[in-house]
Formats: C-alpha cells, sequence, structure tokens
C-alpha cells in the first residue's frame, strides 16, 4: 500500500483555538458531566495541554487496530489539522459543555464508529472502531497522557486528586461506548490495565508515518515550527521507555533547565492560543465557574 | 489561498515591536525632531501649516489663562480625589481576581509576564502592527485579572509591616487601576493626603527575572523577524529595563528625581512621592485628578497644543537637561488640567544616559539643523553608531535619507504633527530599497529612545498638535539655548532661575 501524501498542517492553532472556544457554552443550561468543582476543569487549565495530546496521540498509535482505523478511515492524511480539531472540539465540548451537547457529540462519534471497520494490513487482525477494547485504549492512553504530561512538566496533582481525575474520567469513557465496569476508576487501576495491553502494541509504518508527520509537521509558521520542537521534545520525553523504544525515538534526558525552557515554551504557545478570537473569554467563563464554586458560602 | 497569520504575528508580535521600536528609534533620538508632520502633508498634497499669526494669538489667550492660575499646583482637598479616583476606576475583573501567589504564578510565569511586557511597547503604536500582532499582545494584558483584596492586603502589609487599614487612614480594597505587574488602590494617609498606592503581584519579580534570563529563548523568540546583530542589543536593554521595574524603588527614586526638577514648573507636574510608604513592592505617591488622554481629544485645539507642547518640554528638558528618559509615554501616563497644565504619571521605566551617550545625539541636531555641516553630521551619526563608519554612501545620501527625521526642526515655522507620523518614520527606516538601510543600527544605549517616536509622537500626532517645534527645541538645545517662544517658555523662566544648575553638555 503507497501512502498517500499528508496536507500540510497550516492553520493548527487557529482551528484548535475555533475548536475550543466552540465547546464552551456561554450561558450553559447545567454543568455537564463534570463541572466547575471537578478535578477535569482544573487539569483543562494546565498549561501542559499541548503536550499531553501529542504524548496521547503517540500512546494511541501503538495500537495497531486503532491506527488502522484511523488511517484507513478518518481522512487524516487529507486533513490532519482538521481531524485533530475535531478531535479538540469533542473534548472540550465533553469536559465544559452541557450533559445535552456532549450526549449529541458522543452520539455522532458513536455513529461514525459503526462504519470504520476493517482489517489491519500489519496483523491482519480485524477491527471495529465501535470495539469498547479499542475505545477504552483510545480512552486510557488519554487520561494518562493528562497525568503523565502534567507530572512531568507541570504542577504534579497531589495523589487523591490524580485517583479523581481518573474516576471522573470514567464517565467520558462511557460515552462513547465502553461499559462503565470496564474502565479503570484510580490510578493503580489504570497503570495495571496499561501494563496488560502492552503485549499488543507495537509500532507498525502507519504509527510510524503518522507519528512524523505529527513530530514535524509541514506548512507551520516558522515561529510555530520552532515551538512544536519543544513540544515534540516534551511529548517524547514524557512516554514510558518502553513506548519510547518502539518508535525507535532518542530524546535527552529532561534536566531541570530543559523542564523550565519547556514550560517557557508552552507558556509562549498559550499566549498565542490566547490571542486567538474568542479564547480568552472562554478561558474567563470557565475561571468564573470555578471561582463561584470554590467561593465558601 | 489566504489565511489568516494570527499565530506567527503571536509568536513573532514581540519580536516585531522591538524591531519596529528599534529601527524607529533613530529618527526622534537623531533628529530631536518633531516628526515628518511636513512630509506626511506633502505627500496628500497639502502644504505645510502656516498659521504663525492665529497661533500667536491662542497662545497669548493661554497665556492669560496660566497667568491667571500662576504656576501653583493644582490643589484638590484628599476627599475630592479620593472620590475622583473611585469615579475613574477601571473595569477589572474581580470575579476572577488572583487569590493566591500561586494563582499570580500560572498568569504571569512562564514567558506570559515577559510577552507581556513586550506588549506594553505594543500598546501605543498605532501603525505599522498588523492587527494580529496588536491583538495578540493587548489581550494578554487583558487576560490579567487584579488581585484579590486579601492578596493585596497580605503584600501591603509584608512590604509596610502593616495591614493596610493601619498603614493608611482610608483604604479602598477595590483597586481603580491596573499597573504594569500590579495594581493601584486609592487611599488617604494618616496625615490626611490623598495617594495611589501600587501594590505589586507577589512573586513577580522573581518569576519575570527568571524567564528574562532564558536569554537563548527570548532571542529566538526575536531572531525570527530580527536581523541578529539587532536582537542582542534589544535584548540586553530589554532585560535591564524590565528587570529595574521590578523594583519600585527605582521607580520611585526616578519620581523623586523627575519631582524635584520640575517642582515649581508652571505646566509640569509629577506626583511626589511618599518615601515612608514606599519600597520595593509597594510605592505610594499623591492621589492626582484630571482628564485623561482620551477626554483631551474633545478639547479645544488650542488646549490640545498647549498639552502637546508641555509633553514635547517635559520629554525633551528631561532629555537634555537631566539625561534622563521617561521610557513609557503611554496615554494613559498622563492628566490633563486645562492651560497646558499636564501631572505626568509613572515613571517605572526611566533610563538615564551619561553625557557620552548623549553628546552625539545634541550634535547630529546641531549640525544638520543649525551649523547646516552635513559632514560632522555625518561623523556624528557614526560616532553614535547609528551609521557604519565604512558605509559606501555618499554624505548627500545619508542626510537625504535621514533627513526626515528632522522635518519639524529644521525651519523655524509652525508644523502641524498628524496621526500619520509615526508610521512615516517606520516606513522610512523600513523602506529597503534606500542603500542607507543596510549600513544604519541602533545602539543598545539608545534603544529606548525609540519610545519618542513611537509613543511621544504618536500622541502629539492624536493631537494634531501645532507649535513652532524647532523654536521649542531651540530654547531647550544646549548649543543654543535659545530665548523663550512661547508663553510657557515665558512661564518657565522663573523656574528655571530657580534650577539654574544643570551640568551642561560638553560641545566638542
Amino acid at each position: 500500500m503507497t501512502a498517500e501524501s499528508y496536507a500540510t498542517a497550516a492553520g493548527l492553532i487557529e482551528r484548535s483555538a475555533a475548536a475550543y472556544v466552540s465547546g464552551v457554552p456561554e450561558r450553559p443550561a447545567d454543568d455537564g458531566f463534570f463541572g466547575p468543582a471537578s478535578v477535569t476543569w482544573k487539569m483543562s487549565a494546565d498549561l501542559t495541554g499541548p503536550i499531553a495530546g501529542l504524548r496521547s496521540l503517540m500512546m494511541q498509535a501503538l495500537h495497531p487496530l486503532a491506527m488502522a482505523g484511523v488511517d484507513q478511515h478518518s481522512g487524516w492524511r487529507q486533513d490532519p489539522v482538521g481531524r485533530l480539531a475535531a478531535t479538540s472540539a469533542y473534548v472540550t465540548t465533553i469536559s465544559f459543555g452541557e450533559r445535552a451537547a456532549a450526549e449529541q457529540a458522543a452520539a455522532r462519534v458513536r455513529r461514525i464508529h459503526t462504519h470504520v471497520r476493517g482489517v489491519d494490513g500489519v496483523t491482519g487482525r480485524q477491527y471495529e472502531a465501535s470495539d469498547p477494547a479499542l475505545l477504552l485504549w483510545v480512552h486510557a492512553a488519554l487520561v494518562e497522557s493528562a497525568l503523565a504530561a502534567r507530572e512531568t512538566f507541570g504542577t504534579p496533582l497531589p495523589a487523591p486528586d490524580a485517583d479523581r481525575y481518573v474516576a471522573e474520567m470514567v464517565v467520558a469513557a462511557e460515552l462513547v461506548g465502553v461499559p462503565a465496569g470496564l474502565v479503570p476508576s484510580d490510578v493503580a487501576g489504570l497503570d495495571g490495565y496499561l501494563a496488560s495491553v502492552r503485549p499488543e502494541l507495537r509500532c507498525t509504518p502507519a504509527a510510524s508515518e503518522s507519528m512524523a508527520y505529527l513530530l514535524d509537521p509541514p506548512g507551520l509558521e516558522p515561529d510555530i515550527a520552532e515551538i512544536w520542537q519543544d513540544v515534540r521534545y516534551g511529548a517524547v520525553v514524557a512516554l514510558p521507555d518502553w513506548a519510547r523504544e518502539m518508535y525507535g525515538y532518542r530524546a535527552p534526558p529532561l534536566t531541570p533547565e530543559r523542564r523550565e525552557e519547556i514550560r517557557q515554551v508552552l507558556g509562549i504557545l498559550d499566549a498565542v492560543f490566547l490571542g486567538e478570537p474568542g479564547v480568552l473569554e472562554a478561558r474567563q467563563r470557565i475561571a468564573a465557574r470555578i471561582r463561584v464554586t470554590a467561593r465558601p458560602a | 489561498m489566504t489565511r489568516r497569520r494570527a499565530p506567527r504575528a503571536a509568536v513573532s508580535g514581540a519580536a516585531r515591536v522591538i524591531r519596529l521600536a528599534g529601527v524607529a528609534a533613530a529618527g526622534a533620538v537623531i533628529g530631536n525632531a518633531a516628526g515628518v508632520a511636513a512630509v506626511a502633508a506633502l505627500r496628500r498634497g497639502a502644504a505645510p501649516s502656516r498659521r504663525q499669526g492665529s497661533l500667536r494669538l491662542r497662545r497669548g489667550l493661554a497665556a492669560l489663562q496660566l497667568v491667571a492660575r500662576g504656576g501653583a499646583r493644582y490643589a484638590g482637598s484628599a476627599p475630592r480625589l479620593f472620590a475622583a479616583a473611585g469615579e475613574h476606576r477601571q473595569q477589572l475583573r474581580s470575579d476572577l481576581a488572583l487569590q493566591t501567589a500561586e494563582d499570580v504564578a500560572s498568569t504571569l510565569g512562564t514567558m506570559k509576564g515577559v510577552l507581556m511586557k513586550l506588549g506594553q511597547m505594543a500598546s501605543y503604536i498605532d501603525n505599522g502592527l498588523s492587527p494580529g500582532v496588536r491583538r495578540t499582545l493587548s489581550r494578554l494584558q487583558d487576560s490579567v485579572p487584579p488581585m484579590s483584596a486579601d492578596l493585596a492586603a497580605q503584600v501591603v502589609e509584608a512590604e509596610l509591616g502593616r495591614p493596610p487599614e493601619r498603614a493608611f487612614a482610608r483604604w479602598d480594597p477595590e483597586p481603580i487601576a491596573a499597573a504594569s505587574i500590579g495594581q493601584v488602590h486609592r487611599a488617604i494617609t494618616h496625615d490626611g493626603r490623598a495617594v495611589a498606592v501600587k501594590v505589586q503581584y507577589p512573586g513577580i519579580a522573581e518569576t519575570i527575572a527568571a524567564d528574562l534570563g532564558n536569554v537563548a529563548l527570548l532571542r529566538r523568540m526575536l531572531r525570527v523577524t530580527a536581523p541578529s546583530q539587532d536582537v542582542d542589543a534589544l535584548l540586553a536593554e530589554l532585560r535591564e529595563r524590565v528587570l529595574e521595574e521590578l523594583d519600585y524603588r527605582r521607580e520611585a527614586d526616578n519620581q523623586r528625581f523627575f519631582a524635584a526638577y520640575y517642582d515649581g514648573h508652571p505646566t509640569i507636574t509629577v506626583p511626589a512621592i511618599v518615601d515612608e510608604l514606599s519600597t520595593r513592592r509597594v510605592v505610594t505617591s499623591e492621589l492626582a485628578d484630571g482628564a485623561r488622554f482620551a477626554e483631551l481629544a474633545g478639547w479645544p485645539q488650542d488646549e490640545r497644543d498647549l498639552a502637546a507642547e508641555t509633553i514635547y518640554r517635559f520629554v525633551f528638558r528631561s532629555l537634555y537637561e537631566l539625561r534622563a528618559f521617561n521610557g513609557d509615554p503611554h496615554p494613559g501616563n498622563y492628566l490633563f488640567h486645562g492651560g497646558g497644565r499636564v501631572t505626568f504619571l509613572d515613571f517605572g521605566l526611566v533610563r538615564h544616559f551619561t553625557p557620552v551617550e548623549l553628546q552625539p545625539l545634541a550634535q547630529m541636531a546641531r549640525y544638520l539643523c543649525v551649523e547646516r555641516d552635513p559632514e560632522a553630521f555625518r561623523r556624528n551619526l557614526e560616532k553614535a553608531g547609528f551609521l557604519r563608519p565604512d558605509a559606501p554612501l555618499s554624505t548627500e545620501e545619508v542626510v537625504e535619507y535621514m533627513a526626515v527625521f528632522y522635518d519639524t526642526v529644521r525651519e523655524s515655522r509652525p508644523v502641524t504633527m498628524t496621526g500619520d507620523y509615526s508610521s512615516a518614520v517606520v516606513r522610512r527606516f523600513f523602506d529597503v530599497r534606500s542603500p542607507v538601510t543596510t549600513y544604519a543600527s541602533i545602539p543598545r544605549s539608545y534603544v529606548i529612545l525609540q519610545r519618542i517616536n513611537l509613543g511621544l509622537f504618536g500622541l502629539l500626532g492624536e493631537l494634531t498638535a501645532t507649535a513652532n517645534w524647532r523654536a521649542i527645541a531651540e530654547e531647550i538645545w544646549p548649543f543654543v539655548l535659545g530665548p523663550p517662544s512661547t508663553p510657557v517658555g515665558e512661564a518657565e523662566l522663573a523656574w528655571r532661575a530657580r534650577h539654574p544648575a544643570h551640568p551642561p553638555l560638553p560641545i566638542d
């Protein structure tokens, strides 16, 4: 199978920002599935979001069947930026949207998933995107990456909060069709689950190619491209050793100085994001709701 | 296909600002020039205004007003000033107020505070920046909420040793304005003075200092759009100024310095610092009230002209006589009282020059505008470092290129500043078709003076101010020391008699 060429990544920031803004309601009827008192909302304000996102894609891609589904069906190569923006919009809507909006977005994803089925060229195994086992992998990789990125580059969550975050996120897995009983609900459970899946993981050519694209996307504005190099390093260095080895990436060890530099770069990227229309207002909507909730009665 | 260029603009926005600032600096510096309004006017096919007669008349009337009010400081009772400060309260998002030092760090840490400082440089540049850059940098400033009343009180207590309610006779826990890396509260002291108390965000000095330490990253940010020889000088200057700004004691010292010099001046007021209530992170000064810049825009033209004249005198007297430049000619830093009287606020970014640094600037103006000796002009241009000594250019070319920056002071006649002023200067510096551009640069010592072009003359342009800037400049130029040319100049005589001993600049 010859790989189609990828479209450029121009517009990555603008489209991610627009996706984010659209997912944060202005006058919500309810607090959605998480709400202002949740750890999930607190996590979302963290600077490490871009590293969490990239690391999570790298983890997810190591499952050959999950990767095959994306590679063969999602229009990923033709419009990678659109695909990433759609994922951002989905995650934002699930996190901050009203229950109805979150359910609607999840129903749409479940509907799309019913059409995503096929045979992975590498393993020869059949897959279906609606398979709870695959969905669970994607879910777990995302949750664990958010924690890992924060642990490595942000302010680490206190252990009880990390457990609470994993527990809160169970509903996100349910929304896409994973029975709640299958979903890890604390950090230990999450780690156990990841270890159990590891024998199935490998770096297929599709994974290798997609990640090579993501790590060095063509068409970025030059200064965003410079920043991206640091985000990329951050994501790679935050991977578990075994995952990094599967990809064959090498990352110089993270020194305290380098860590601070990455944090500064994330700050700049965040400032860029904040400059996009509506982002500041969306952030303020969230922050104001968190404040009101946190205020002692 | 056109794509918005916002993200790029955002990251390198700061870089571009600095670049613009740097290249545009020479205009004001070299020229002590009032701008290129005349050029702008010519470009539109209009002749520079010649309204000498009516100008004199209007100035004469204004002089009467000045005499009537005398040179006395505007006076106001503390309660009235306190109340007025409340009426002018900025709309701040108190619902998002920062509650803890950790909130401050997450809002202003990781380079955001540094970007914000860079953004302040952009906030008064009207032309030459793309809307995307301006939006990003100003958004970043908007993104900083105030401190909660408790957090601000904690800082005051840590600095002054007493909670604000005891340190002051009256304290308003709601800030009246956002300030650079802090916020301003109104208060009344125990001895009955209405004061403005600027309180710094806790931990911000350490955060910004640490971020400024990452020179490699800052350089990378700037490198994208700025040529390498400029980046280091600009960066060094920026770091030095911002680090200074983090220590409010510097600001208090500078404000005292300016206040002492202008004490008794007929139109210039600098609020006094309250020494015993000023520390590293809290600075207390007399509260002042007056019309804001935006209101001034609605005043009659003769009032605007007078205000512009005072601002002009303040900048160039400070430069030539105090060898100091207050680097923040932001519209928010002036209060206007009519009759040309202006209160100058915020001395957070002041650059002091040595005689050696200042002398070539004076010499350039002298040789171009007064002695009309192009070769001597060029020598001083090179001596100051604005032009490479080996530039294969004829002096005619150099003069032709630079003359634009002196247009308002080359001839003694009234000239009207226009809104096109800053952009015309910027355009000239970006004139890549000119062979001079290749050999011109801004030495580090003069980087800060770009704010004359981009800030001061932008403001005067917004006021469409008319004056005989050359005659005013001659009063101030140490190589001329001309007689008073306006009623304000005459009113200055008594003040100058009391402030005689300014070390004169060495001439050659």
